[in-house]
């Protein structure tokens, strides 16, 4: 409808009105995609309320809240002491890292604690597509992440006395849902390993306590050896770490972009590897019969 | 005598049956000693290369607070969970006898991380193992278990009235890390955390072990932690019988 019609259908009803097309009925690609969508979100937000062992409010700020806001400030201080870097380093780096530790911990959850409580086989009885089931579990977990980062970093600010620029902010948002994300599909990595391995918070335990290490968040890369470094490039956080820094400095989004979509490439390599190891663990669970033996 | 015997030979079972569960044994082993990592690239990074066994023995103390606070404080519910509580409560001999050979065992399976953080650091970093006192490092170590094994029963008596007691130990890890002056000097933090940390066995022992470490008066840091530990040990006793009678009365010891 061009711009004349359109003002003279303003101003005066039309003698004629034409009748009511029918609505198009979406192509079966757009239903298959709508109800993979909504497979994500809702089958992903109830495995979450299922899943999620700490529901009670006392249970989340203790451990989701309180907890890495203690890591930031023992980390910040133990920075000041050892004068390695300055508040920004810290604060900044540590609050993008506490998103790890729900979003490691609840990748892994996703699949393991369904194997814990014997539900798995009634989940990969489902004939929808594993690869919706098993990303839609990441999304509330990011969620959760990208919470407790923006918690920990305006708590860990106001504590310690950083100034953050307002115009960063929308930036330091994307940085700490890239990290989130990244994270999430780490841990749902982690998780995958929990359908051929027996104790697989093991694994995730030792995991977050690398990220600590690997990603130079505590430790500037500098101050790494080289192989160090290299791994660190490979894991979650560490661009979405070097991202935040750079957009808190001032720098601006054009000079965050290239590590946010450094994070962004490993977060989609983990989620590629998390669907490949599922889909082979879970052939090999089959023919050993072991997929619900703990 | 045989209440001693008892501590000893149950400390000796419960050390035992903790060795045997690998994740106890990894995350005792592992942890600590990225964490030691860090701390080493961490004091290089600053210049202070002179301090690399000093973050050594810093980090396998974290470690041995990590173990007795997350041992310790679900001592009890891990008993109920094993289905063992009545049987142990049922023992002729007082509560706290039966309890704090467990927590004690959790600061026991704890020493791993501070043996493994000294082992890593003098294979991996080449710090020399060059104690000011050697002696009263030894000895600092005994205490430093043992004290936080009373401490631990504190954790294990009150932390079994809370529902969400996972979470306070949850939170309570970097905050003693903290306050206690493991890795970062009491000094560089705000001085409202000052009386925090002098009630707490856990600044004592690490005080203790650093200065056997560094040189310094190690033996005044020793009896305080001592002292304020039996004085834990004496409220967690007090709690473990009240929570005892408690639960007979209502009937809800086996209950979660």
């Amino acid at each position: 409808m061009t711009f004349p019609s359109l003002l003279a259908s303003a101003v005066a009803p039309p003698l004629f009105s034409p009748p009511t097309p029918h609505r198009r009925r979406p192509h079966r690609r757009e239903r298959l995609g709508m109800k993979t969508l909504r497979l994500m979100t809702v089958g992903g937000t109830i495995a979450y309320r299922a899943l999620f062992n700490w529901t009670t409010p006392g249970m989340f700020i203790g451990t989701l809240l309180v907890g890495p806001l203690f890591q930031l400030l023992f980390f910040a201080y133990l920075g000041r002491q050892l004068q390695v870097a300055d508040d920004r380093f810290y604060i900044v780096g540590n609050a993008v890292l506490t998103a790890s530790l729900a979003c490691v911990f609840g990748g892994t959850m996703a699949v393991a604690n369904e194997r814990r409580y014997g539900t798995l086989g009634h989940v990969l009885l489902s004939p929808r597509s594993r690869t919706a089931i098993f990303w839609g579990r990441v999304i509330p977990y990011a969620g959760n992440g990208l919470l407790i980062a923006v918690v920990t970093l305006t708590a860990g600010a106001l504590l310690l006395g950083l100034r953050i620029p307002v115009s960063a902010l929308p930036g330091l948002l994307l940085a700490m849902a890239a990290g989130s994300l990244a994270c999430g599909f780490f841990g749902l990595t982690l998780g995958a390993l929990g359908l051929r391995f027996r104790d697989v918070w093991v694994v995730s335990n030792v995991a977050v306590a690398l990220l600590l290490l690997l990603t130079g968040v505590n430790v500037p890369a500098a101050g790494l050896p080289g192989w160090m470094v290299t791994v660190g490039n490979a894991l979650p956080i560490t661009h979405a770490a070097e991202a935040a820094r750079r957009l808190a400095a001032g720098d601006g989004l054009a000079a965050a972009a290239p590590a946010l979509g450094q994070e962004l490439l490993v977060g989609a390599g983990y989620a590629a590897a998390a669907v490949i190891l599922l889909k082979i663990f879970e052939v090999e669970s089959r023919r050993r019969a072991s997929l619900d033996a703990l | 005598m045989r209440s001693l015997r008892l501590l000893v030979v149950g400390t000796l079972l419960h050390a035992k049956h903790l060795s045997r569960s690998p994740f106890e044994v990894t995350i005792a082993l592992v942890v600590p000693v990225v964490q030691a990592t860090l701390a080493v690239y961490l004091f290089r990074a600053g210049g202070e290369q002179h301090r690399l066994l000093e973050a050594a023995v810093g980090a396998g103390v974290m470690g041995v607070w990590s173990s007795v606070l997350f041992g310790s404080g679900g001592a009890i519910q891990d008993q109920r969970w094993q289905g063992t509580l009545e049987m142990i409560m049922l023992a002729p001999r007082r509560p706290v006898l039966i309890i704090l050979p467990i927590t004690i065992a959790t600061g026991v399976v704890g020493t791993y991380a501070l043996l493994t953080t000294l082992l890593w650091g003098r294979l991996l970093y080449g710090i020399r193992l060059e104690f000011a006192h050697p002696v009263a490092f030894v000895v600092a170590a005994v205490v430093c278990v043992v004290a936080l094994g009373m401490f631990g029963l504190l954790l294990a008596a009150t932390f079994v009235l809370m529902r969400n007691a996972n979470a306070l130990a949850n939170t309570l890890e970097y905050p003693v890390w903290l306050v206690s002056g493991m890795l970062v000097p009491i000094t560089v933090l705000p001085a409202w955390t000052a009386p925090i940390a002098a009630v707490l066995p856990t600044t004592w022992g690490a005080r203790a072990l650093r200065e056997a470490t560094s040189g310094g008066p190690v033996w005044p840091s020793v009896a305080v932690c001592l002292g304020i530990s039996v004085l834990c040990l004496a409220l967690g006793a007090v709690a473990l019988t009240h929570v005892e009678r408690r639960a007979r009365a209502a009937a809800t010891l086996a209950l979660a």
